[in-house]
This record gives C-alpha cells, structure tokens and sequence, in this order.
C-alpha cells in the first residue's frame, strides 16, 4: 500500500515536471506552451508578468490604461468593469477558476489586450502574464 | 394616483394571471413580487449564451427593455461594441439574438415596456439610457450616477436591486 502510494508521487512527480507549468492544468499547460513556442523562449518570468501588468499606458483616448484599471493594482483584490460590475479576483490563489479555461483565457487576453494596448499582446507578454497571475 | 396604480396594479396582476394559465408563468404566486407596482405580469426570461457572452461587463439587461431592431443593431456591431470587441462566433450571436428579439419591448407586457415603446417613436437606441421616458425617469438621480458605489448610469443593478425581476418600481440609491 505504501510503496504503491509513493511509486504514484514519484510518477505525478515525474508527470508534472513534465508539465512545464504545474500550477495549471494540462489544458492551461498546452496554452503556455503554445506560447512559450511562439515566444520562443524556455521559461516565463512572473516579475516581468507583474510589471506588464501595472504598467501604465496612454490610450489614443488620451486617458490612462492598464490592466490594474479593471483588476486594481493588486490581483487578489476583487476588481470593477468601467460599468461598475464587480469582477472576482484574478489570482489563481484566491480565485480558483481562473486560468483553468484556455478558450476563456484566449478570448479575455484578446479583448483586453486590445482595450489596454489598442493592439494583440505578444506571446512573451501572455505567458509573463498567466505566470504571474498563477503564482501570486 | 396611488389608487390608480394599484387598480392598475390589480388589471394587470389578474390579466397576468389569465395569460399565464396557459404558460405556467407566475403558477406558484409569489406574493413578495405583487408589491411594488405594475410587473406582476413580467416573465422572467432566461439564455445561457446571453447570460454567458453578456453579463461579465455590466448589468444583465432585460431583453424587454430595448426593441428588437435596436437589439439587432447592438448585436451588428458586436465588434465596436462601446470600444469593446465582442468576438461573438456566428453561431452563439444568432442565439443571443434570436434570444432578445422573441423576448423585446414590443413581446414583453409591462408598463416600463410599453412606455419604452411609446417614448421611442422611429428611433433605435443603443443605449437603455438613450430611451426618453428612461431619461426622464432618471433626471432626479442623475447626479448619483457617477457615485463611486454605482459606477455608472449603465450598472442598474446598483439601485434596481430587483430589476433583474422586472421590478423597476423598487429603489435603493446607494450613498
Ligand atoms: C476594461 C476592464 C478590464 C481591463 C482594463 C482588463 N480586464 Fe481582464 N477582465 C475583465 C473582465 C470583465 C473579465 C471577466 C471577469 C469574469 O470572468 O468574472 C476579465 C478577465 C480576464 C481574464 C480571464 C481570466 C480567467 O481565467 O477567468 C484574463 C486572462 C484577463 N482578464 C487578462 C487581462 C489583461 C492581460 C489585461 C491588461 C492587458 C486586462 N485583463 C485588463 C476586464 C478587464
Ligand atoms: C467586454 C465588455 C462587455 C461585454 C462582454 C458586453 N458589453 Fe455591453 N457594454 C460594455 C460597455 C463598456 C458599455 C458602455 C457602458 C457605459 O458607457 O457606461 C456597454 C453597454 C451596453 C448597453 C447599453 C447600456 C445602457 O446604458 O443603456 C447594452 C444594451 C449592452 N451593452 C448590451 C450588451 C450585450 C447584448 C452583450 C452581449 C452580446 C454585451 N453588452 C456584452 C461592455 C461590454
Ligand atoms: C443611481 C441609481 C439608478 C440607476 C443606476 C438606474 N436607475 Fe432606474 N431609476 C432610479 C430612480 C431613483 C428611479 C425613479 C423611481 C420612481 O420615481 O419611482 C428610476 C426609475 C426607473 C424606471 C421607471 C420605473 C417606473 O415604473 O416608473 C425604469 C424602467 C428604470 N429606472 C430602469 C433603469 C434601467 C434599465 C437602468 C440601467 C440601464 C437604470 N434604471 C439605472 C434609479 C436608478
């Protein structure tokens, strides 16, 4: 019973370091590596993932945008819509069914990337991003 | 006036009632919706793509609140939609669509949508708040709307807190 227990931790073990990501799941682990290819870089960085995500741009509205605009500053903290709906918090920590759905992830990526940068976020950025928001 | 309305009240809780026979709306009674105004005949209507695709950003509005040729052109141009992209596959936009159009102002018998009705004459707004009858009813609370606990004219919810029941006559402006 016990080695039987220990040899299935050392072949999850072996499992996940074969995903790259553990912290998502193996949908969320294809997405990542989807990037990861198109970024063609060996690893994400959640520090870059953080500054990407605070940094402050003007839009061609004039106004100031940033993804901290609807998601406040800090990503565990329950964020607003500019219609003032609240929205859950981002963090997979507190928030567990974010980042568990690559088409729902895709399709927000997509949408705000576009509202905030007025242009599709690179793979580099993506990937920085979902780190991030996966180990905060 | 007050009389008036509950007579009012009272017509359209048993035409309600009689249209509902057929469609089972409103079969269990519930008491609590008969007392506030003139929406005991709403039927509450429900989608999941609309629920879905519609509710993440805002208020999910009822579909009796706009017209059908309004909803069609907010769906047209679910690719501008107030700056916002929609990325609404066919498939799911002729849903939502044929959702809100069977289900519009002109298929939905309450006071507020017919009032709606009456107050647009040929025009087709984008916007609930663009309706006449709607701005009029909100010359009074105008100045709340920019109130950090309402967000914006167009959160509803913040003050209707019943108006997902098809229950406008119930308010509570936040501080
Ligand atoms: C204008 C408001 C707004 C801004 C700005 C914004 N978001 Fe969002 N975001 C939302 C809303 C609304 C949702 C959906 C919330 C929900 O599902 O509860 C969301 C959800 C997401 C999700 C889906 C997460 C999941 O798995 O549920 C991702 C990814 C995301 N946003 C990324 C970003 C990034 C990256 C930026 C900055 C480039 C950004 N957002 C800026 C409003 C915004
Ligand atoms: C990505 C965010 C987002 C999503 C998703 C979204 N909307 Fe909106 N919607 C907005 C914004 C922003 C406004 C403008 C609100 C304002 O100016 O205060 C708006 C406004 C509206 C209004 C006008 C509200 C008023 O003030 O009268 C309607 C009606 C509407 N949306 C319908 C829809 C429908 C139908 C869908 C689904 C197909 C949808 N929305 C999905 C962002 C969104
Ligand atoms: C700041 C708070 C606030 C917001 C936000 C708000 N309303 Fe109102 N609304 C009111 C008040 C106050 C009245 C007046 C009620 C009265 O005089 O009985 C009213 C009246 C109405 C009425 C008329 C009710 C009746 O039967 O006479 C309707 C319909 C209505 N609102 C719909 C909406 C819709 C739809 C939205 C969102 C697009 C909205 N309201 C947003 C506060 C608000």
């Amino acid at each position: 019973m016990k080695r039987g227990l220990s040899a299935m931790i050392a072949t999850a073990a072996l499992f996940v370091s074969a995903n790259a990501y553990p912290a998502l799941n193996q949908d969320m682990n294809g997405l990542i590596e989807k990037f990861q290819k198109e970024a063609d870089v060996k690893s994400f960085s959640a520090e870059d993932g953080r500054k990407f995500f605070a940094t402050k741009r003007i839009h061609s509205k004039g106004e100031e945008r940033s993804c901290s605009t609807c998601h406040t500053a800090d990503p565990r903290q329950k964020g607003k819509t500019v219609v003032g709906k609240v929205i859950e918090p981002m963090a997979q920590s507190i928030n567990k069914e974010r980042f568990t759905d690559p088409k729902k992830v895709e399709k927000w990526l997509k949408r705000n990337c576009a509202w905030v940068l007025e242009r599709e976020c690179t793979p580099k950025e993506k990937g920085d991003f979902i780190l991030y928001m996966t180990t905060i | 006036m007050k009389t008036n309305r509950i007579r009012k009240t009272m017509i359209a809780v048993v035409l309600g009632l009689a249209l509902a026979a057929g469609t089972n709306a409103y079969a269990d009674g519930d008491d609590s919706t008969h007392d506030h105004g003139n929406h005991a005949s709403y039927n509450a209507v429900e989608n999941h793509a609309y629920t879905q695709e519609c509710s993440a950003c805002h208020y999910l509005y009822l579909p009796g609140l706009l017209p059908a040729r309004s909803w069609e052109a907010l769906i047209k141009g679910s690719d501008k939609h107030f700056g916002e992209n929609l990325a609404l596959d066919e498939k799911t936009s002729a849903e939502i669509l044929g959702f809100l159009k069977s289900n519009s102002a002109e298929k939905t018998n309450t006071e507020w949508s017919k009032k709606i009705m009456k107050s647009l004459g040929s025009s087709t707004p984008e916007r609930i708040m663009d309706v006449p009858w709607i701005i009029k009813e909100h010359r009074e609370v105008k100045n709340a709307f920019k109130r950090p606990s309402v967000g914006s004219a167009s959160n509803c919810g913040a003050c209707h807190t019943r108006g997902h029941e098809g229950d406008f006559d119930t308010v509570k402006v936040p501080k």
